[in-house]
């Protein structure tokens, strides 16, 4: 074998070692990436985050009603409604309903009545997810779509 | 028939055509036969002929490594076994395995051996992590060996994460809930492994068939391999680390500096054409059977104790998922209340920076700490810089795992062990 000193590289050697390389990397990146993204499905089989919430009559004036099914609050204070979402923003578990808040079991994050830390590791409020009325007169919820924390639902005062 | 029945009909087979196409050499009665019966087994040939009698001390390495080999062998033989009935789907999960604990004959038992096999281990890695840390075994030439052990670590740790999911129960369902939640607190590609991790949005089917994939396959399969280039590279670093090493080595002439024309055998290109210095033989013994045999009384202990444990205590079963209710307190395995301790001030400093400060620090530790001063010695004085940082940190792991263990009550806030007294229940929504 020839020695192999540095300076001896000819622009053909260099060229055919550069393209030898690319090549390698490319192959070895596209396999990569082909299979992180064959990893990322594209179908979710998941339910539907938008869901009926029944009649506004069903929730008592002044009430917080946990929906277990969809993990979240229904608030309701006199015509105004309000969806605030059960999950902890801090690493999702189910927050309990507790004097004056919420309450997180796993990390001890605090949230006043409206969602708003109090205490504990949570880096932001509970979400407050869309909440209107349906077609067919019934409360509507979108998690998908989340709110500011003051977008109440206000109903005409005959509800 | 002098001999003993049992001997000679082994020896017979030994001599015979079969048991010498299987055995080469039979038990070894000569020093020659002792060196030849570890160098023609493929069993045992990845350990030398002869050994540093400083490597047989049990003092020294507390057999910490090997203990943890051990039971990895444990879990795999029990894990195998196991996977002829369990079913990773989230309706089926949890009915497997209230079998395995009711029907099926030592199913139990064997439930039971790798639940304890994989929490020993993790221990026993984390301690054979302190030994090599506090003899000075990290040190050049073997750098890089401790590299891959902290990978080997990590490794475990996956393995136990991946594992405690099976069962889809209480803990399964919210470790995954939070274990993939911290994923998402990385930065940039957070949300990404996140969603990858588990397969969607949620914490379902997807997600355990995905942790069943890693447990079973995946993380095995690389712990493996990282096991055998750990304990291949501990030979040809030059055996476990000992005190003197570095005196003793003599820079051995690189080949490159040697006549290119002649041809050399392979000694001269695996260990360079010095004399091996501090391998003189009053300091070495035989493999066989000093080795050998004490490391055979050692798996034999090893599987004592766990069968010990197995028998006496049951692994425990929480009820089945409620992707409603966490547990409250919803505590992780004891090796990680430390990291939940930490994730309870800041899911991102102590999720994510500290964990993966640290970790970056213990690989990068044999590349800044490479003089080497105090090898193959416990707690040598001219360390006492490096010995000081490690034990600070470790000591700060430990507090905050004995907080995270004992002093978290409900809604993870701060109990008092020693008081019995309850505080009240948490009123429901």
């Amino acid at each position: 074998m020839a020695p192999r000193d540095e300076d001896e590289y000819s622009r053909r050697g260099f060229f055919q070692l550069a393209l030898g390389w690319l090549a390698g990397a490319f192959a070895i990146a596209a396999s990569a990436a082909g299979a992180v993204r064959f990893l990322m499905p594209n179908v979710l089989f998941e339910p539907s985050q938008a869901f009926k919430a029944g009649k506004a009559e069903d929730y008592p004036d002044a009430s917080v009603t946990f929906l277990e099914e969809e993990r979240v609050f229904i608030v309701r204070q006199g015509n105004t409604f309000r969806c605030v979402s059960a999950v902890c923003t801090h690493l999702g578990c189910t927050v309990n309903r507790a004097e004056g808040g919420y309450h997180c079991p796993c990390h001890g994050s605090i949230f006043d009545d409206q969602g708003t830390v109090k205490s504990g590791p949570a880096p932001r409020g509970l979400d407050w997810f869309e909440i209107s009325v349906g077609k067919d007169g019934r409360l509507l919820v979108d998690k998908d779509i989340r709110v500011a924390a003051d977008k109440y639902l206000v109903l005409s005062a005959k509800a | 028939m002098n001999a003993p029945l049992p001997k000679s009909l082994w020896r017979m087979f030994q001599r015979s055509r079969v048991g010498r196409s299987i055995f080469r050499v039979g038990l070894p009665e000569s020093n020659l036969e002792r060196s030849q019966a570890m160098v023609s087994s493929f069993l045992l040939h990845i350990q030398p002929a002869k050994v540093n009698k400083h490597s047989l001390k049990p003092g020294y390495t507390l057999g910490l490594g090997l203990i943890s080999l051990y039971l990895f062998f444990i879990l795999i033989g029990t894990g195998t076994l196991l996977m002829f009935y369990y079913v990773p789907s989230t309706e089926r999960a949890y009915d497997t395995m209230k079998d395995l604990q009711f029907v099926v004959s030592a199913g139990l038992l064997l439930r039971n051996m790798h639940r304890w096999s994989a929490h020993l281990m993790v221990l026993f890695v984390m301690l054979h992590l302190c030994r090599v840390f506090y003899t000075g075994a990290y040190k050049p030439p073997r750098e890089f060996n401790w590299v891959i052990g902290v990978v080997l670590f990590l490794l475990t740790l996956g393995l136990s994460f991946t594992g405690y999911l099976l069962p889809w129960d209480q803990l399964a369902f919210w470790a995954i809930t939070v274990g993939t939640s911290i994923a998402g607190y990385a930065p940039i590609i957070g949300p990404k492994v996140k969603y990858l991790l588990l397969g969607g949005n949620i914490v379902g089917q997807e997600a355990l068939t995905r942790f069943y994939a890693l447990h079973v396959i995946v993380l095995p399969a690389v712990a493996g391999l990282m096991l055998s280039v750990h304990l291949w590279r501990v030979r040809k670093d030059g055996g476990l680390s000992r005190p003197g090493e570095a005196e003793d080595t003599v820079e051995r002439i690189p080949l490159e500096a040697l006549p290119q024309n002649k041809s050399y055998g392979l000694m001269e290109l695996a260990r360079g054409t010095t004399p091996q210095v501090g391998k003189n033989p009053e300091d070495e013994v035989f493999s066989w059977p000093h080795l050998v045999f004490r490391e055979m009384i050692l798996f034999l202990i090893v599987a004592a104790v766990v069968l010990f444990l197995a028998i006496f205590w049951n692994a425990p079963l929480e009820q089945f998922a409620n992707p409603i209710h966490p547990p409250n307190p919803a505590k992780a395995p004891w090796y990680f209340l430390g990291l939940q301790e930490l994730v309870s001030y800041s899911a991102f400093w102590g999720g994510v920076v500290v964990p993966g400060l640290l970790v970056t620090a213990l690989m990068l530790l044999p590349y800044f700490d490479r003089k080497r001063v105090g090898v193959g010695e416990w707690f040598a004085r001219e360390r006492w810089a490096a010995i000081s940082v490690f034990t600070v940190c470790l000591v700060a792991a430990i507090i905050f795992t004995i907080i995270g263990t004992l002093f978290r009550g409900p809604n993870w806030g701060w109990v008092e062990p020693w008081k019995t007294e309850q505080p009240p229940a948490l009123e429901e929504h």
